[in-house]
């Protein structure tokens, strides 16, 4: 460990949030160097008396103050109608956006019809399946075969 | 670490103080003001004790504990409990200190140290006293001391002194000053290292001038 490094570790090191292995480093570091030494005393001076500092006490009057300016009118409490109504807008938005998404990729779909909603979609499938083993059993694909996917070249 | 216990009001059975705080918030948006003096009781030391130290002026710190109360106050019906109660009030205090440094800043110049200021990397030749063996003399350092660490926060800037004092003052986990400022942790941890470290170089040029050699340092 060098001097450097010594330095970034040193409040980590003094709230006991270094790893042993590091914390030995830096100790054997400590013990070599008199400049670290000089470093850690300071580090550590400042960290306990910015752990004593005194906390201080608010005015006695300073609630009741608060209390007294409370009961202006204009300091009651006030919905932000703003924010209110940017999470009203928020959820229609967020399901047209679904929708133009959705949308938006079913016209990307070649010739597929998208009025199928009413259909159990596990039928199409099975249709698509039964219709590709067939293919499988052909010399070659069947027109019947490229109409029905869709499939174009 | 105790740390993580430790919740905002600062009491150790912070699962409870939680659930007390939440009832009072939920009686507050209700127009209970007697729920809401309670919590102004609650946080009323806190809260000043910290503006003080970002504000340095025990006027301005009266007026700013009284506005973030008041704003508190007006904004509980869009309090959505998200955040802790601690939490959102020391975000209110502290963008209220930002804003007051600010319109300082344009009335009159002051100075502010970057994070990397007074980089010389030397050390100079200074005994420093033992702080754990309390004796007269050590007291009298200590206060001294204590005037150097003050007015070495008061120099940070707002940004530094913001990370420093809601950590090592008021005992905020780094997690819950990430919340309250919006910021990563790991900006937390870098903000406090660079705030500590230009405290310390404070305390240095202090000892160096300290009249009274000590002992060697106790490392721990």
């Amino acid at each position: 460990m060098n001097c450097k490094r010594f330095e970034q570790q040193i409040w980590a090191y003094l709230e006991g949030q270094l790893p042993s292995a590091q914390a030995q480093a830096f100790e054997a570091h400590l013990q070599a160097c008199p400049r670290c030494q000089r470093q850690i005393a300071a580090a550590q001076a400042t960290y306990r008396a910015l752990r004593a500092l005194p906390r201080h006490r608010a005015p006695e009057n300073l609630v009741a103050q608060v209390r007294h300016r409370m009961a202006q009118p204009s300091a009651r409490p006030r919905v932000d109608w703003a924010r209110v109504w940017r999470r009203v807008a928020l959820a229609p938005a967020l399901g047209l956006l679904t929708v133009a998404v959705w949308w938006g990729w079913q016209a990307q779909q070649p010739n597929t019809p998208i009025n199928t909603a009413a259909e159990d979609p596990t039928e199409s499938l099975v249709e698509l399946h039964e219709q590709l083993e067939v293919a499988d059993w052909a010399p070659s694909p069947t027109p019947s075969y490229f109409i029905s996917t869709g499939y174009t070249r | 670490m105790f740390r993580e216990t430790v919740s905002l009001s600062g009491s150790y059975v912070a699962v409870d103080t939680l659930s007390v705080e939440a009832r009072l918030v939920e009686r507050a948006k209700a127009q209970d003001e007697a729920a809401f003096e309670q919590i102004m009781n609650l946080y009323a030391d806190r809260l000043y004790s910290y503006i003080l130290r970002m504000v340095g002026n025990a006027t301005d710190a009266e007026d700013l504990v009284q506005e973030t109360f008041l704003r508190a106050y007006q904004g509980l019906p869009n309090f959505d409990g998200r955040a802790s109660l601690g939490t959102w009030l020391y975000r209110i205090a502290t963008n209220l200190c930002i804003d007051h440094q600010r319109r300082r800043a344009r009335r009159v110049p002051t100075v502010s140290y970057s994070a990397h200021d007074d980089e010389d990397g030397e050390a100079t030749e200074w005994d420093f006293p033992d702080l754990q063996t309390p004796n007269p003399l050590d007291a009298a350092l200590n206060r001294e001391l204590e005037a150097v660490v003050e007015e070495a926060i008061g120099k940070l800037s707002p940004k530094l002194k913001t990370v420093l004092v809601l950590y090592d003052v008021e005992e905020l986990s780094y997690e819950e000053i990430a919340r309250v400022l919006g910021i990563p942790i790991g900006t937390v941890k870098s903000r406090l290292n660079h705030a500590r470290t230009q405290i310390q170089k404070a305390v240095a040029a202090y000892l160096s001038d300290a009249p009274v050699p000590t002992r060697a340092p106790s490392v721990k």
